[in-house]
This record gives structure tokens, C-alpha cells and sequence, in this order.
């Protein structure tokens, strides 16, 4: 992997401080990248999910799967649930 | 037969009256309009001093569309507009409107509570509530 672009929304963009980040990126996977951003600091284990599901987007589109392939993405977005209307 | 699908993410507010003039010069052949209007509602415990509404602008316009293409394709209609706000808002303030037009009723009124319901959980919004004691982010139940 190489560089991406990670975007931060809502309660996941006030616990981590940022909008967005440029990163270097090893991780293939969702469930990969949020354990290797954990190793970046505490602030990132909120994308762990335990008070509130985290949903992602690669590319502008939504993966329900963390299992999900990251391979050659150039943008992802963490958020919890949405709440529009 | 679909007309129209017309759908923004924006910040400023919507015009009521010139979305229905225009609807009509495209939709000669429906007999009904449904609107819904969703507006910021003061609480019930607190008083609202405003909303935050975040978005993710660009996935936000692309989810809308896609419902509104699959109520497209599940009813019969003429013409389907969703214009949603995002930034800070104040008590009554416009946050949703659509707008759903075909011959009949029936399908008008179906298309705009199946797109609604679409819209709460589905579309990357963030609400935040913040009034004199508490500020919150919703959590649609």
C-alpha cells in the first residue's frame, strides 16, 4: 500500500482532533488499518467500535464488510452511524 | 414516466414556492405533489440554542441519488426532488425537503416516506444538538 487520504467525521473527527489526514498505509484491509492506526496513538481506538458502530467509506463507497479490500484506495472515511433527515 | 430527479446538499435554505413552480412546468400529467418538510425542532428538556448538521457532502449527494433512482424504479412517477442542509441551524429552520410528484397519490406519498426513511439512517448527515445545558450528537433511534 502506499498513501491515503483518511477522513474523520462527527464523534470519530472530535475524538481523533482532525478532518483528515494523509498517511502512509501498509494495511489491506479495514480491520487491518484501524489496528495499525491504533499503534499511532489512543485517540484512534475509537474507530475500535465499542461505544458506537463505525462505518467506512473507501473511495466514496460504503463497506459494511471490515474485511473489505483497501487495495489501491486513494480515500477513507470513518463515521458512526448517520443520523440525516 | 420520470421527468426529473433533482438532488442537492447544501447550505443555504430552499425556496418552497420556486421548487413547486418549476415541478409543475415539467409535470403536466400528475395530478398529485407530496412535500415533506423536515425543520429543526426545539427539545423537550432543553432549549435548543442550534443545530450542527455535518456532512460528507460528495457520498451524501451520491446516496441520495441512488434512492431516488430505486424510487424511480419501485413507483411510478414524475418527478423527485431531495435538497438537504448541513451546517448551523436554528429553531424552525428548513433541514430537509422532498418533493414527489405522479399522476396518482398513492405513489407520491409512498416514494417520499420510503426516500425519508432512507434518509435517517442511510446517508452520511450528523446531527449535533446544542442548548443551554447539553450539547449532544443525535442518535436516531
Amino acid at each position: 500500500m502506499g498513501k491515503v487520504k483518511l477522513k474523520y467525521f462527527s464523534r470519530i473527527r472530535e475524538t481523533i482532533g482532525k478532518t483528515s489526514e494523509l498517511v502512509e498505509i501498509k494495511s489491506t484491509n479495514i480491520q487491518d488499518l484501524i489496528e495499525e492506526l491504533q499503534a499511532m496513538g489512543e485517540q484512534y481506538s475509537v474507530l475500535k467500535g465499542r461505544d458506537f458502530a463505525v462505518y467506512s467509506a473507501v473511495d466514496q463507497s460504503i463497506v459494511t464488510d471490515v474485511k473489505t479490500s483497501i487495495e489501491g484506495a486513494t480515500e477513507i472515511a470513518f463515521f458512526p452511524p448517520m443520523t440525516g433527515g | 414516466m420520470l421527468n426529473k430527479i433533482i438532488v442537492a446538499v447544501q447550505k443555504g435554505d430552499f425556496d418552497l414556492d420556486y421548487e413547486l413552480e418549476t415541478l409543475k412546468l415539467k409535470t403536466e400529467k400528475a395530478g398529485a405533489v407530496v412535500i415533506f418538510v423536515g425543520k429543526v425542532r426545539d427539545l423537550e428538556d432543553d432549549n435548543l440554542r442550534y443545530l450542527e448538521i455535518e456532512s460528507f457532502e460528495d457520498l451524501a449527494k451520491n446516496q441520495i441519488k441512488e434512492i431516488c433512482d430505486d424510487a424511480a424504479n419501485k413507483w411510478d412517477l414524475e418527478f423527485i426532488l431531495v435538497k438537504h442542509r448541513f451546517g448551523r441551524l436554528k429553531i424552525n429552520d428548513n433541514i430537509v425537503l422532498v418533493i414527489t410528484s405522479s399522476k396518482h397519490r398513492k405513489n407520491a406519498y409512498e416514494a417520499s416516506e420510503f426516500i425519508m426513511e432512507y434518509l435517517k439512517n442511510n446517508v452520511p448527515f450528523w446531527k449535533k444538538e446544542v442548548a443551554d445545558k447539553t450539547q449532544k450528537w443525535v442518535e436516531n433511534s
